[in-house]
């Protein structure tokens, strides 16, 4: 609906109404049996916010960790590929407990796809958001959307071309939908120029969007890195300059 | 998972098996996504046994276990006009969902 400030200035047939969404049914479940637990005492509000927190923080460091040492040590590449969820134990990651909160991830088929120089895969959920959670923490956003579940599997060039990624048409995409009670993570090809490494220095190349398939680890790329600066086109008075100048 | 007594279907398909995805009708729950519907593709591994969705979302833990397989179909074969001919797409069923391809 569009109105005119002019005419509608002063105007109280449109009273405002705030600008978000219908809540889902979802979330009139979640928040109709925490408030359950809580008067049965299964736990308080306090426990259950700070549970909220930490589960929130989960990030994906224990799946760098995981790349991070198939890289450095083959036998470990091989019981990787062979039986992952085994595997997670060596890195301290058990998926039948990941929460620490005593409930099991919700299945235990963990799989690792293995990204050969003529091989790249990437991972979606067409029919809703399965992740390798205790590996990789909560999915990004966009891995939920239905814009990206759609289009991934039809288009997954276009797609990963808009996520920056470009690959040579020698390379084969194999896109894995994630649909039933596997879960999959991607283990990508150890780039050129990190030969020296340690594992802790290769852990800090492999990103989120790495396991997940939609971005590749390069050398140059640490998530300790200096942010480039984008320069402002018209900037404040003072600003850039000052600070360029204090150097 | 824990009731061992529980029935399994003998699994009726190995690793580079020929088979092809039926168009079952669904029956208010399924995980077989309709773009698969028909396709033809290859066994690509042997993944577990368990209950079939069509059941667990209704709870009927009693019911038989299925082998799943995650079948690998050419791009191609998916989509008309796929411009590439080696993408694949991997993705998972129970054994019922699926039947063989011969020749």
């Amino acid at each position: 609906m569009q109105h005119s400030h002019e005419h509608d200035h002063g105007d109280h047939q449109h009273p405002a109404a705030p600008m978000v969404d219908e809540i889902t049914d979802f979330e009139v479940l979640e928040i109709a049996v925490r408030e359950l637990a809580i008067e049965k005492g299964l736990f308080t509000a306090e426990e259950h916010r700070r549970f909220t927190e930490w589960a929130e923080q989960i990030g994906p460091a224990a799946g760098s960790r995981l790349v991070a040492k198939a890289w450095t040590d083959p036998a470990f590449k091989a019981r990787l590929l062979d039986d992952a969820v085994a595997a997670c134990r060596e890195i301290g990651v058990d998926w039948t407990e990941p929460t620490g909160s005593g409930t099991p991830s919700d299945y235990m088929n963990l799989r690792v796809l293995e990204d050969t120089p003529t091989l790249h895969h990437v991972v979606v959920c067409t029919l809703c958001s399965c992740y390798p959670r205790p590996l990789l923490g909560h999915s990004p956003y966009w891995y939920r959307s239905p814009n990206y579940r759609r289009r991934i599997v039809r288009w997954p060039r276009a797609v990963l071309t808009e996520f920056g990624l470009n690959l040579p048409s020698e390379v084969e995409v194999r896109v894995e939908d994630s649909n039933q009670k596997c879960r999959f993570m991607v283990l990508p090809v150890r780039p050129a120029g990190t030969e020296n490494w340690t594992e802790e220095e290769l852990a800090e190349i492999v990103t989120r969007d790495c396991m997940i398939g939609v971005a590749l680890p390069g050398p140059s790329r640490k998530s300790d890195d200096i942010r480039p600066v984008h320069k402002a086109s018209r900037p404040v008075p003072g600003d850039h300059q000052r600070a360029e100048a204090g150097k | 998972m824990e009731s061992n007594d529980a029935k399994t279907v003998p699994a009726r398909f190995n690793v580079g098996d020929r088979v092809r995805v039926r168009d079952l009708p669904n029956l208010f729950y399924t995980r077989t996504q309709m773009y698969v519907r028909g396709v033809s593709g290859t066994i690509a591994a042997r993944t577990y046994e368990d209950l079939i969705p069509e059941d667990e979302a209704w709870n009927r833990d009693e019911a038989p276990r299925e082998q799943y397989y995650i079948v690998r179909f050419r791009q191609k074969d998916l989509w008309e006009d796929y411009p590439f001919d080696n993408d694949t797409l991997q993705t998972e069923f129970p054994d019922r969902w699926l039947e063989p391809v011969s020749g």
